[in-house]
């Protein structure tokens, strides 16, 4: 059954294989025209000779971060950086390795160790050794054949995720990306599933080895990393992080939040989108991933820092808009073209400032009454005008 | 800005219904004239916008797409409001896809603004063989309640640009006014007189 997974690696390896350095012809340059090409995990972008160059540069900047990793894993001792989280000893070289760790993730896990740095700094490794080794192939094969609502939109969910992808669109691509969500489908009732959630857990098959890691990344990402109840019944943990940003985006941007409000545009209509498919439908596979890089060890604040920073970057170009849909095309078009996983990153870690978790906890605990009341009085008002047309 | 006889105006639309009922795909054929069998599903809503012309009046739709999951309900307040059209599709192969509709138009008609040009959708038109929605108890129904209704097909593109254009005939704005004296401010008259003028128009 896990063979699937095999052909997966073996296809991925081939991309890197395949892609040769892009040198956009002089005539290409001169029409300033849009090329179609293949990222590194196998997405058709679309983008013009610069956007090509930039993707050059990013590979070569992503081979150079690779030696970094490399030499460090020889200096340091494989898995030096498993040894930053134990809590119980407080060597200074473990408090030094911490900082460089957080500082090097920050710059971006090499593709290929991205595997194994993710599973054991998110708790996915930890998580998994939990429960009997054969937990996944147990579960994955009992509900199999089962049908539920939630396996039903999954079914209907597969040809629609990335569409076009030369492993996910293909029969067993669909086959594996069925057999993560409908397990965790069954792990968790109250999540079932969501759609958003294969979009997540297609790049998550992408870059983990095995389909098995994969589930477990999507489980420690569900129950650990990000807010409780994003992705159950009515999405109240989603709720609850929209009104957080906001009111981060006042404190942070205070004239891009004051301009929009003037427009009365409310910015959840873009960032819902962000938050439930962790950017993976709008931005750039490997700026999504390194996004994910520092999801994945520093948190879920992670995600208000890029969102903070798209709407920075763009501050000035924002502030002269004064039309919803010259709005939504600045942000749209940004994002799309940020092959440039630093220049989103610099952005969201240095310039929007330092925000700890703790902060984002308490604006949580201090939204999350007003969400709740708010989504329970829609809902009675619901049922009253369905039951009075009955 | 608006010369006499030529006008532009923006108007809000949002697409709601049933999960792969084709609300995209409506969308993807109306604003760009393409079909594809395999539409990535929407998170959230997308955003999109599209002009059509009524005699001397350009119509600029912002189209907010939203994603058709039961659990995603929960957002299209924020998509809906101040919308000045709604068209709620359903998938005419699919019963439980125009229950859904229907739930959407009760919602519709008990939290949203009374000026919103409601239409209904039967999409998917094209899949005649597999029907499960009968075209002309959809009729009364939609008659009933005030919506203006058509069967679509967005793969052969069958009424999808008369869709968006009958919406845009029936937007308010493009309605020559009825009553000139609604436009008098409430002071200038008494209750009883605003009663009746109120009642005259209905």
């Amino acid at each position: 059954m896990y063979g699937g997974t095999h052909g997966k690696i073996d296809l991925a390896i081939e991309y890197q294989a395949q892609i040769p350095i892009l040198r956009p012809s002089i005539r290409a340059r001169r029409a300033n025209i849009t090329v179609k090409f293949q990222d590194l995990y196998g997405f058709t972008v679309e983008g013009n000779v610069d956007d090509v160059n930039v993707l050059n540069e990013v590979r070569e900047k992503v081979r150079e971060q690779g030696r970094v990793w490399w030499s460090l894993e020889a200096s340091k001792g494989v898995n030096w950086y498993l040894q930053t989280q134990s809590s119980t000893t407080l060597k200074f070289s473990v408090l030094v390795n911490g900082i460089t760790l957080k500082r090097l993730i920050r710059k971006g896990i090499p593709p290929s160790l991205r595997p194994k740095v993710w599973f054991s700094l998110s708790g996915a490794a930890k998580k998994k050794s939990t429960v009997p080794e054969s937990y996944y192939k147990d579960l994955t094969s009992a509900v199999q054949d089962k049908v539920t609502p939630a396996t039903k939109q999954i079914d209907h969910d597969l040809p629609r995720t990335f569409p076009g992808h030369p492993w996910l669109d293909t029969p067993e691509g669909h086959a594996t990306l069925r057999r993560v969500l409908v397990g965790y489908s069954f792990r968790d009732s109250d999540v079932g599933y969501c759609q958003g959630l294969n979009y997540v857990a297609a790049l998550l098959l992408l870059v983990m080895k095995t389909e098995e890691d994969a589930f477990w990344m999507l489980a420690v990402l569900l129950e650990d990393v990000l807010v409780n109840d994003c992705y159950t019944n009515n999405l109240s943990g989603c709720h609850v992080e929209q009104r957080v940003f906001k009111d981060l985006l006042t404190k942070k941007c205070p004239r891009i939040a004051a301009h929009l409000e003037a427009m009365e545009f409310d910015v959840s209509l873009v960032c819902t989108e962000w938050f439930l498919c962790l950017f993976s439908k709008s931005l750039p596979s490997e700026t999504t991933l390194r996004v994910w890089d520092v999801l994945f060890y520093e948190g879920a604040k992670a995600l208000f820092n890029v969102a903070l920073a798209i709407f920075k970057m763009n501050e000035e170009e924002l502030l002269m808009a004064h039309h919803i849909g010259d709005v939504i095309n600045i942000i749209q078009r940004t994002t799309h073209h940020l092959f440039d996983p630093d220049e989103l990153l610099t952005v969201a870690f240095d310039k929007i400032g330092f925000m700890t978790t703790t902060t984002i906890s308490k604006e949580r605990k201090k939204q999350e009454p007003a969400v709740l009341a708010e989504l329970d009085q829609r809902l009675r008002r619901l049922n009253s005008v369905n039951e009075d047309d009955k | 800005m608006a010369s006499s006889g030529n006008k532009n105006i923006n108007s809000k639309l949002v697409l709601l219904g049933d999960s792969g009922a084709g609300k995209s795909s409506l969308v993807l054929r109306f604003v760009k004239g393409q079909f594809i069998e395999f539409q990535e599903s929407t998170i959230g809503a997308a955003f999109f916008s599209q002009t059509v012309a009524v005699n001397d009046t350009t119509v600029k739709f912002e189209i907010w797409d939203t994603a058709g999951q039961e659990r995603y309900h929960s957002l299209a307040p924020m998509y809906y409001r101040g919308a000045a059209a709604a068209v709620i599709v359903y998938d005419i192969t699919n019963q439980e896809s125009f229950e859904r509709a229907k739930n959407w138009v009760r919602e519709l008609q008990a939290q949203g603004n009374s000026n919103t040009v409601m239409a209904l959708a039967g999409n998917k038109a094209d899949l005649i063989d597999a029907r499960k929605v009968p075209e002309e108890a959809t009729q009364t129904y939609a008659q009933e309640n005030g919506l203006f209704f058509m069967e679509t097909s967005a793969k052969t593109a069958t009424n999808v640009n008369e869709l968006f254009y009958e919406i845009a005939k029936r937007l308010p704005r493009l309605q020559p006014a009825p009553n000139p004296s609604g436009m008098v401010l409430v002071d200038n008259q008494s209750p009883s007189e605003r009663a009746a003028s109120a009642s005259c128009c209905s």
